[in-house]
């Protein structure tokens, strides 16, 4: 075998030398011909960032990700359809449908009665964009988002469009955007996780969400997302245990530290190190952590501006506060989820309930955000993982129908961070079915996400099993349309 | 002498000499005929001939004297008619080239040197060629002649081709990749930075200092406005009658049609940015911004620039040493370039229990490239503004909620590129803020939540136009909110002597009202929640919270049950259905109430026989009272047991029935409900206790499940 090895090395005279360097110089020449960009100098970083956007530095720091698990009606939120009200039970027309797959609920279903919003819509701001009277405070923000009418996604089942907007691949195990965010751009406070999760739920009907969600995948486990519950405890084992108090803890994990290092010199496994941090930061966030959940010092006014759920742990307007304190602490991407939006039936009455629970607080983001100086360094994100249809699922009647999943057009919002402010952008037909303008796949939207933050979503790579990995996959362009 | 056509050559060369010299020295005074400008336009075709030639014989003389090529006599003659040759066509070219120079539009440096460096290529060729051949001529001489010519040549040729092509031709693919850095919307100028560029790009070519064509300089804005031979470039106001336009708008073939054929032709949006512009009254003042958004000339313009806000700024501060900036980092102290290869630094404080001066002094190695500093939250004080004003670069300051007190705000005057201020829950006062108002750059202040009225929020931004004061967001008392729901602090209802009440809500201030009586709570007559409540018996609380400014909440609703015994043990005679076990026959027991959701695990239900229990205790206790908490449930059978039998004893085969409780027959009317079921006996002391509660057997009539058995659900016993 060592034999092996030194013929090998022995094989690699000079004509072979001369022979490799012509070629390769000829290679490089030819590539030059077709990268025009290979020798103007630049940074490698820079040069594959889109011409015409300085890409400098990033808009966005920071991202908030207001996840809201179930995928909410865009009919029933801001896509406005009057036709569909107009039409309120006659069939889908099969040239709108166009051979889209059903889900297995609807499969069976032989008629498909177009249903029309039960709320009524209404004009707001400087944009004049359509909002239903579902989302009064977000109405009221209107000039400061930017609501995207034209996603589509891939998947039409709840698990893997989920998986596909936060990994970029509906199977799960790879690492979710903000594992690739803390990756490329590190913890700008080192205290706190650069990735945090923040769970809630609705009374709406839910769908679970796993920890496979916020997984690093492939990458070192320190970019895992680390999940803040509701309970006494943000933090799960964060604690001393009683008796042992902050001298002690400290020197069990120097010793710790040491041992592991033994090992990790021994086998050389990166893991061992990430293991050595993830202690260190768990040590240090049992400092900052109760800083950051203790929500009692808020003045009234900010009470006021989230509702007074904000106080109640666990909700979706407790989780929206905390979400802002741990962002205004350095958190790079800080994920909400709050569940029930899966409206096959009762939609009218569970999505009222839903749009409660989130309307006033995701709106009081904005406002603290944008009164704290943060909005132009944070990215707010407001959406589901698909649409929803534009027939009923089920029987209907005049206040209660259900819709199903649609995947081809569904509706999102964006605030801050480098986004152009008061915008609508895309468009989808008169049946609210397929987009007529400006499509944006989930790719090319977590494409705009890491542009945002200054990184090239075609250069954010890892290398995993012989093959390089990326968020956007193999595709993703970003939507300049949207950005400042 | 012999004519030959050599020596007739070598007139021509003469003459050509002389009438060079002429035109050098009355150049000045010549007019070239018309019929004479098309000789003078051939300078640019011919030109290339004496380059070739001239180079060709000066390599060739160059190695003249080599001893083989030395008697060679083909070599000696054709050098010397190559020579000769080369020179007379230089002298034709210098001919042209001054005929040339005489049209209107070549002026400047570049062209002087072309114009000497050409005449000396002339000058000193004729002189090799007529000195070549005297004995002095050897070697050393030749070579030298050889090398000046070649470096005329090179050096005429590359003033020539900058005359018509303009600087840095040739490398310009290379070196200018970068493209023209575009201004940002907010800071662009109309003319300048809109107008200007285009006659750049488009006209200066031929319309510069160096090369005036009909006289016109477009480089500035006086030159644009004098015109040129053919009149004024344009009437303010009229972009009809105006001769920029019009020159613009002939068609392209058109002789006078600008810029010519072959060049960079004006896009349509440069074309109607002109004529807008000109329209304008051609106003060299005024911002893009300073237009009505609708504008059209503002749109087209929009295009051009930088979207707002969008150039980073370039900083002309030197790189911090990368060394220093990892050791400044540390757990709490963030200290990062805002971007890659940016000098610029961006500085995050945390943890405000770690924090101390010296976390700013320690910075001051990098003063120089702090932009940005961010200490939320942090106790800083007023002196340490002093430390932060050494920080001459800072654009963003994040002092929200620290302890200044607003006496060392004076101190960040030094800052002349502060931006940013963000004092927000401060004790900041108003003449604190005054003293800086004025600061050169300042155009954002964050002060909500301090002391500072909205009377002197509007005088700030009156002694500062520029200024935006965030004052936050303020709750104006118009639509107040409901307050949310009280909550229950105590963990367990079930109690065995007393509890302390123990009501809580989220938000400061709040008062509580609670009835236990079963009716409304009202935020007047109800009691007042304390610390301190005591319940000694079976309690229905029912809860308000209500807070001025807010609307009451609505009322939460909890039982607390007393169950003065515990038994030591727990069985069952009969087996709970497999799904609704709960944790076992000690669920009975453990104080844990259920809620509706059957299937929430602290149900134990029945229903292919009843349930019969058997209690042990230690210590023989006294009991007069057993009662069940049961649900009710109609849509999915779950009624109260229809009998409960009571039996008790000092031991499990001495068993007497102690007491029976039958429950009424069930009404289609029942709502749901959770329900205590006691039989009370006369006090009797056990050591055991059965508990049988059997469950109705058929469903009545009425019911979807009629002739069915019913559920029974118990979560609870109480024993008193």
């Amino acid at each position: 075998m060592e034999k092996d090895f030194l013929e090998h090395g022995l094989n690699f005279n000079r004509r072979r030398f001369l022979s490799k360097l012509s070629l390769g110089l000829g290679s490089v020449a030819l590539g030059s011909l077709l990268i025009p960009d290979l020798f103007t100098g630049g940074s490698g970083d820079e040069a594959g960032l889109p011409p015409g956007i300085p890409d400098f530095a990033p808009k966005a720091k920071r991202v908030i990700y207001l996840f809201q698990n179930g995928a909410p009606s865009q009919l029933e939120s801001f896509d406005y359809k009057p036709k569909l009200r107009e039409m309120m039970g006659q069939e889908l027309p099969p040239s709108i449908r166009a051979g889209q797959r059903l889900t297995g609920m609807t499969a069976n279903q032989t008629s498909f009665p177009l249903v029309g919003s039960y709320y009524d819509f209404k004009q707001y701001g400087n944009s004049q964009a359509w909002i239903s009277d579902l989302f009064p405070h977000t109405a009221k923000v209107v000039d400061d988002i930017c609501i995207i009418k034209s996603m589509y996604t891939e998947a039409i089942n709840h698990d893997p469009a989920l998986t596909f907007f936060q990994t970029g691949a509906q199977q799960g195990n790879r690492p979710s955007m903000g594992a690739w965010l803390s990756y490329g751009l590190g913890s700008e406070n080192k205290n706190l996780p650069a990735y945090t999760v923040l769970l809630s739920r609705g009374k709406g009907n839910g769908q679970g969400v796993y920890s496979k969600l916020w997984t690093n995948g492939f990458l070192d486990s320190t970019h895992q997302g680390v999940q803040f519950s509701s309970g006494e405890d943000p933090v799960l084992y964060l604690k001393d245990p009683d008796g042992l108090n902050r001298f002690e803890r400290r020197k069990m994990l120097d010793k710790l530290a040491e041992m592991n290092d033994i090992s990790y010199k021994e086998f050389g496994d990166p893991e061992i190190n990430a293991k050595i941090q993830q202690y260190e930061m768990a040590y240090r966030m049992q400092t900052a952590v109760p800083e950051i959940t203790d929500l009692s010092k808020e003045p009234d006014d900010i009470i006021k501006l989230y509702g007074p759920d904000c106080l109640v742990p666990g909700t979706f307007a407790a989780n929206c506060l905390l979400a802002r304190k741990l962002s205004e602490n350095g958190v790079r991407f800080v994920q909400l989820y709050h569940q029930g939006w899966d409206q096959h039936g009762e939609l009218p009455k569970e999505m009222a309930g839903q749009a409660k629970d989130v309307d006033q607080a995701s709106a009081a983001l904005i406002t603290d955000l944008k009164q704290r100086g943060l909005l132009d360094e944070t990215l707010v994100i407001w959406g589901g993982e698909f649409g929803r249809t534009n027939y009923s699922q089920g029987k209907m009647t005049v206040d209660n129908y259900g819709r199903d999943h649609h995947p081809r057009c569904f509706s999102i919002w964006m605030a801050g961070g480098g986004v152009k402010p008061g915008i609508v952008y895309g468009e989808s037909d008169e049946f609210g079915y397929n987009i007529v303008k400006d499509p944006v796949h989930v790719h090319d939207f977590q494409a705009t996400v890491l542009h945002q933050l200054g990184l090239n979503h075609e250069k954010l790579i890892f290398k995993h099993l012989g093959r390089r990995y990326r968020l956007t996959d193999v595709s993703g362009k970003v939507v300049k349309d949207i950005l400042i | 002498m012999k004519f030959t056509l050599k020596g007739f050559a070598g007139n021509l060369l003469f003459a050509a000499n002389v009438f060079i010299l002429f035109l050098l020295l009355f150049g000045g005074e010549i007019i070239i005929p018309y019929w004479l400008q098309p000789i003078g336009r051939l300078h640019p075709m011919i030109l290339h001939f004496p380059i070739v030639i001239l180079m060709l014989a000066m390599i060739l003389d160059f190695f003249r004297f080599k001893e083989s090529y030395a008697k060679e006599p083909f070599y000696q003659s054709f050098v010397s008619w190559l020579l000769l040759t080369g020179a007379l066509f230089s002298a034709i070219t210098v001919i042209m080239g001054l005929f040339l120079s005489k049209e209107e539009g070549y002026t400047g440096s570049v062209l002087q040197w072309h114009k000497w460096t050409g005449v000396s290529i002339v000058f000193i060729a004729s002189l090799i060629y007529w000195c070549r051949d005297f004995s002095w001529y050897k070697l050393g001489v030749s070579r030298v002649g050889a090398v000046v010519i070649v470096s005329c040549l090179l050096a005429t040729g590359h003033f020539g081709a900058t005359l018509t092509h303009g600087e840095n031709f040739v490398l310009g693919p290379v070196t200018s990749a970068a493209e023209p850095v575009k201004v940002p919307i907010e800071k662009a100028m109309v003319f300048k930075d809109v107008v200007m560029p285009i006659f750049t790009q488009k006209c200066l070519n031929c319309h510069n200092l160096e090369k005036a064509k009909g006289s016109l300089i477009m480089t500035d804005s006086a030159g644009l406005f004098k015109g040129g031979k053919s009149g004024k470039l344009f009437v303010p106001g009229k972009p009809e009658i105006s001769l920029l336009l019009e020159r613009i708008h002939l068609p392209e073939d058109e002789k006078k049609h600008m810029p010519p054929k072959g060049k960079p032709q004006l896009t349509a949006d440069e074309v109607a940015i002109l004529k807008l512009w000109v329209k304008a009254n051609a106003q060299l003042k005024g911002k893009v911004t300073e237009l009505a958004p609708g504008d059209s000339l503002r749109m087209l313009a929009t295009a051009f620039l930088a979207p707002e806000q969008s150039v980073e700024e370039k900083f002309d501060f030197a790189m911090a040493d990368e060394e220093t900036v990892t050791k400044l980092n540390n757990n709490y102290r963030a200290v990062y370039p805002i971007a890659k290869e940016s000098p610029a630094l961006a500085v995050n404080i945390y943890n405000k229990d770690l924090y101390k001066p010296e976390v700013l002094k320690e910075l001051t190695s990098v003063k120089q490239q702090i932009i940005s500093l961010n200490l939320n939250g942090l106790p800083v004080k007023d002196a340490d503004l002093k430390i932060i004003s050494q920080f001459v670069n800072l654009r963003k300051l994040n002092l929200n909620f620290t302890a200044l007190n607003g006496e060392g705000l004076k101190e960040l005057k030094s800052l002349k590129h502060l931006n940013g201020l963000s004092l927000s829950g401060t004790g900041v006062s108003y003449a604190a803020i005054k003293q800086i108002v004025n600061m050169p750059e300042l155009k954002q202040l964050a002060l909500w939540n301090t002391q500072i009225t909205p009377a002197e929020i509007a005088q700030l931004q009156k002694l500062n136009g520029n200024l935006e004061v965030i004052k936050g967001f303020k709750d104006d008392g118009k639509s107040p909110a409901k307050l949310n729901l009280p909550r229950i602090g105590n963990e367990k209802s079930v109690f065995s002597k007393s509890i302390n009440l123990d009501i809580k809500h989220a938000i400061n201030g709040v008062q509580i009202r609670y009835t236990t009586d079963g009716s409304e709570p009202d935020s007047i007559k109800s009691l007042l929640y304390k610390k301190g409540i005591v319940i000694a018996q079976n309690t229905s609380i029912k809860a308000k919270a209500y807070k001025k400014g807010w609307f009451g909440s609505d009322a939460v609703s909890f039982t607390f049950y007393k169950s003065t015994f515990k038994p030591d043990s727990v069985v069952f005679l009969t087996a709970a259905n497999e799904k609704y076990r709960a944790s076992g026959p000690e669920a009975l027991t453990d104080s844990q109430m259920g809620t509706y959701d059957i299937n929430a695990g602290s149900w134990i239900g029945f229903r292919e026989h009843h349930m019969e229990a058997l209690m042990f205790f230690k210590t023989p206790v006294n009991i007069s009272a057993v009662s069940l908490n049961v649900m009710r449930q109609l849509p999915v059978y779950v009624l109260p047991p229809e009998e409960v039998e009571i039996w008790g004893g000092p031991d499990k085969n001495k068993l007497v029935l102690l007491g029976k409780t039958s429950s009424r027959a069930p009404l289609p009317a029942d709502e749901k409900t959770l329900m205590n079921v006691e039989t009370k006996f006369n006090t009797q002391k056990i050591s055991c206790l059965k508990i049988v509660a059997k469950n109705l057997k058929k469903l009545p009539k009425w019911h979807p499940g009629k002739g069915e058995p019913a559920w029974i659900f118990i979560d609870e016993v109480f024993l008193n």
